[in-house]
């Protein structure tokens, strides 16, 4: 009896794992699996039957001069987007858990709202807002005399009005994340620090951000990956272009495996993007966990 | 809680066993669909459904509206790789190598009669051949022609009734219409705008135009660099660069808006977007065929109609019927008039409804006009690749990276890598 009701509490934990383990075997797990199985046969338009051909389609990756761009744009959208996406994040989290009454709801509901905007209807907004003709950012712009920019139709431009697209309707998730942190803050904490003559900014410098050290943690590792996987915006403002200035890399495995039918390197450079990131996420929990207070 | 849970499952097999046809008689046909202007245009196409369902109470067509171009391919490609391809579809007429690498689609020859096929334009039907039968029937089709801004030719002391006929005066033409801001030089006004996206398909016009192509799909020859192509390439380099009288990129959608606010006075584009240009411009404009070098030219566009590899006999005949149903005179002249696309055969012009339509819109007979000059569109297998490789020599050529020479070269260099296999057969 005792021993079987100890056996149920071992097993238990497991069983509550099942649902969520069975969901993610089927949709994530084993696709990975067998994208690495594709990743060695070569199978595109010319070879319906896929044919074993070692590591050919990760050699063929890297001969397609385009794949530099790509890289190039991945790397300068995420170091692009991540930092500025989590500073405004903080500074309107921080500005908004001040006591500001009712202004202070509008605010809130304001900075969130781009988030719930479907990501298609958001690019699609942008595309207009961006014409350079006769969209409003240029219009505006051009009060302050700043000479028209081509902004989607420009190799130089293209990019970055897709990261500040991003930005806009990304803060606000992370915003309402940095505001949850901040209410967890114990109040005890603020209080002390007031009577022992702390300012603004030392409560901000001593207690606020070394205290929502987890959340960052957290909004780094979420950013990365939303910036890495970013493809909505790039399909529905630019497809890539122009010259591929705006191509990133799920865009380009797309491209690669329903565009060209070149599912051998599809794969391939699915598993790429797929080591890249756990490394990357690998590095940042064991570089960021010695850093962080999870207890007060 | 039990009850409950065989309730909703005798349910479910009820709902289940009525997705089945009831009459065993009944043909069921899958029909994928892709149009350019997503509400009006789907409404359109399900009316005609409805119509054959009715004429031909044995046969029920399931229209499936699938998108554009592309999304309609890659829901072909699933659904062939799924093993239960449609029994017709439309795709973008460049894909029949791509629809044949992939056993994708059955021929047409049985089907086909001598008659039937010399009623279309010879133009539209070039992208239905490979290897020596017809695979799919002109449906939606269109080719670019040249739009002109009247209003701004008289302000520039141009005959608004004469539109530029070569290079040469298109390039004057557009010096002469470009306005510039005079503190700043900058440009307010383009003078002719050639539209980005499907760049690579007026480009293609240029080159045919200079009296060269670039894929030869009968001849597997491919030859992107040169002279003439260069020379095209150098065209649009000294329109964009030298003179900056054209914007080096834009997107296919966003310049129809362009010339309707007046942003630009001449606009390369599809003959597809003329009703849109005619209801929404506020001024006089004109549609006429692109300039030409050597001669006229251009090369076809848009959709044709397909019908899937290994279906049962009875349902590849009843598809049949319903592609002849679609492609009458009359519906095609129907379908024109709708749409604004091409009718694909000559005697639809005649169908009295299309008489008088294009008698009060001469504008429509413009694209067909210019058929004579038009030949198929260029088309290889991994076509889309081929695409992407072309794009990107034009925009890095028109932003002034790299010359023309330069550009077309390397995109030569990666389309024999790409097509060695095919180019060598």
């Amino acid at each position: 009896m005792s021993s079987s009701r100890l056996n149920l509490t071992k097993t238990r934990p497991y069983l509550y794992l099942v649902p969520s383990l069975a969901l993610l075997s089927v949709f994530t797990y084993f696709p990975i699996l067998y994208s690495t199985y594709l990743s060695f046969f070569r199978q595109n338009v010319f070879t319906l039957e896929p044919v074993f051909d070692w590591f050919a389609n990760y050699a063929a990756v890297f001969e397609e001069p385009v794949f530099k761009i790509v890289v190039r744009n991945t790397v300068v959208y995420a170091l692009g987007t991540i930092p500025i996406t989590m500073f405004l994040a903080l500074l309107m989290a921080i500005l908004l858990n001040e006591q500001l009454g009712w202004i202070r709801d509008i605010y809130r509901v304001a900075c969130f709202y781009p988030t719930m905007i479907p990501m298609a209807a958001a690019g699609m907004l942008a595309v207009w807002l961006f014409n350079p003709g006769i969209g409003l950012i240029n219009h505006y712009l051009k009060m302050f005399g700043v000479p028209t920019i081509e902004w989607l139709y420009d190799m130089k431009w293209a990019l970055p009005a897709i990261m500040l697209t991003a930005i806009w309707k990304n803060f606000g998730y992370f915003m309402l994340i940095y505001l949850a942190g901040l209410q967890n803050i114990p109040g005890e904490l603020y209080e002390s620090a007031s009577i022992e003559g702390c300012g603004f900014w030392s409560r901000l410098r001593y207690i606020t951000l070394p205290l929502l050290g987890p959340t960052t943690v957290f909004v780094v590792i979420q950013g990365i990956i939303t910036s890495f996987q970013v493809f909505d915006l790039v399909y529905v403002m630019t497809q890539g272009g122009p010259a591929d200035r705006t191509n990133v890399f799920v865009y380009y495995i797309y491209q690669n495996a329903f565009r060209f039918w070149d599912f051998g390197q599809a794969s391939a450079l699915t598993v790429m993007f797929v080591i890249v990131l756990l490394i990357l996420v690998f590095i940042l929990t064991r570089f960021m966990e010695r850093r962080v207070h999870y207890e007060v | 809680m039990k009850r409950k849970s065989i309730l909703s499952m005798a349910l479910l097999l009820v709902v289940l066993f009525s997705a089945f046809p009831v009459n065993a008689q009944l043909v069921r046909l899958t029909y994928y669909y892709p149009v350019g202007v997503a509400g009006p245009l789907a409404r359109v196409m399900n009316e005609y459904v409805e119509e054959f369902n009715a004429l031909h109470p044995n046969i029920e067509v399931v229209p499936v509206y699938s998108g554009d171009y592309d999304p309609t391919m890659q829901k072909v490609q699933t659904a062939v790789r799924g093993g239960n391809p449609p029994d017709v579809f439309i795709v973008e007429i460049s894909e029949l190598p791509t629809l044949l690498a992939m056993n994708a689609i059955e021929p047409l020859d049985e089907f086909v009669t001598d008659e039937f096929l010399s009623d279309f334009f010879p133009a539209f039907l070039e992208n239905g051949y490979s290897d020596g039968h017809i695979w799919g029937i002109p449906f939606q089709r269109s080719t670019p022609v040249f739009y002109w801004n009247k209003a701004h030719f008289e302000e520039a002391g141009l005959d608004p009734e004469k539109p530029p006929t070569t290079w040469d005066e298109l390039r004057e033409y557009a010096e002469k219409l470009t306005v510039r801001d005079p503190q700043t030089g900058e440009v307010i006004r383009w003078g002719v705008t050639i539209s980005g996206g499907w760049n690579d398909w007026l480009f293609q016009c240029f080159v045919r135009q200079n009296g060269s192509k670039l894929i030869d799909y009968q001849e597997r020859t491919a030859v992107f660099n040169s002279p003439e192509a260069v020379e095209a390439l150098e065209f649009w380099v000294d329109l964009t660069q030298n003179l900056k009288v054209a914007p080096p990129h834009s997107t296919w959608a966003s310049t129809p808006p362009d010339f309707v606010a007046g942003r630009t006075s001449m606009l390369y584009h599809s003959t597809g977007v003329l009703t849109f240009i005619m209801d929404s411009a506020q001024f006089d404009f004109g549609v006429g065929f692109l300039p030409g070098k050597v001669s006229y030219g251009a090369e076809v566009g848009g959709g044709n109609l397909f019908i899937g590899k290994g279906i049962p006999q009875e349902r590849k005949e009843a598809a049949w019927k319903f592609i002849e149903f679609l492609t009458t005179p009359e519906m095609a002249a129907r379908w024109s008039r709708d749409s604004g696309y091409v009718a694909t055969r000559k005697s639809a012009y005649e169908v009295p409804e299309m008489v008088e339509y294009t008698n009060e819109n001469p504008e429509y007979l413009v694209a067909r006009d210019q058929l004579q000059y038009a030949a198929g569109k260029m088309m290889s297998p991994a076509f889309q690749r081929v695409r992407e490789i072309l794009k990107t020599a034009l925009d890095e050529a028109t932003a002034g990276r790299t010359t023309p020479k330069a550009a077309l070269d390397q995109a030569q260099t990666q389309i024999n890598r790409l097509l060695g296999q095919w180019l060598q057969q």
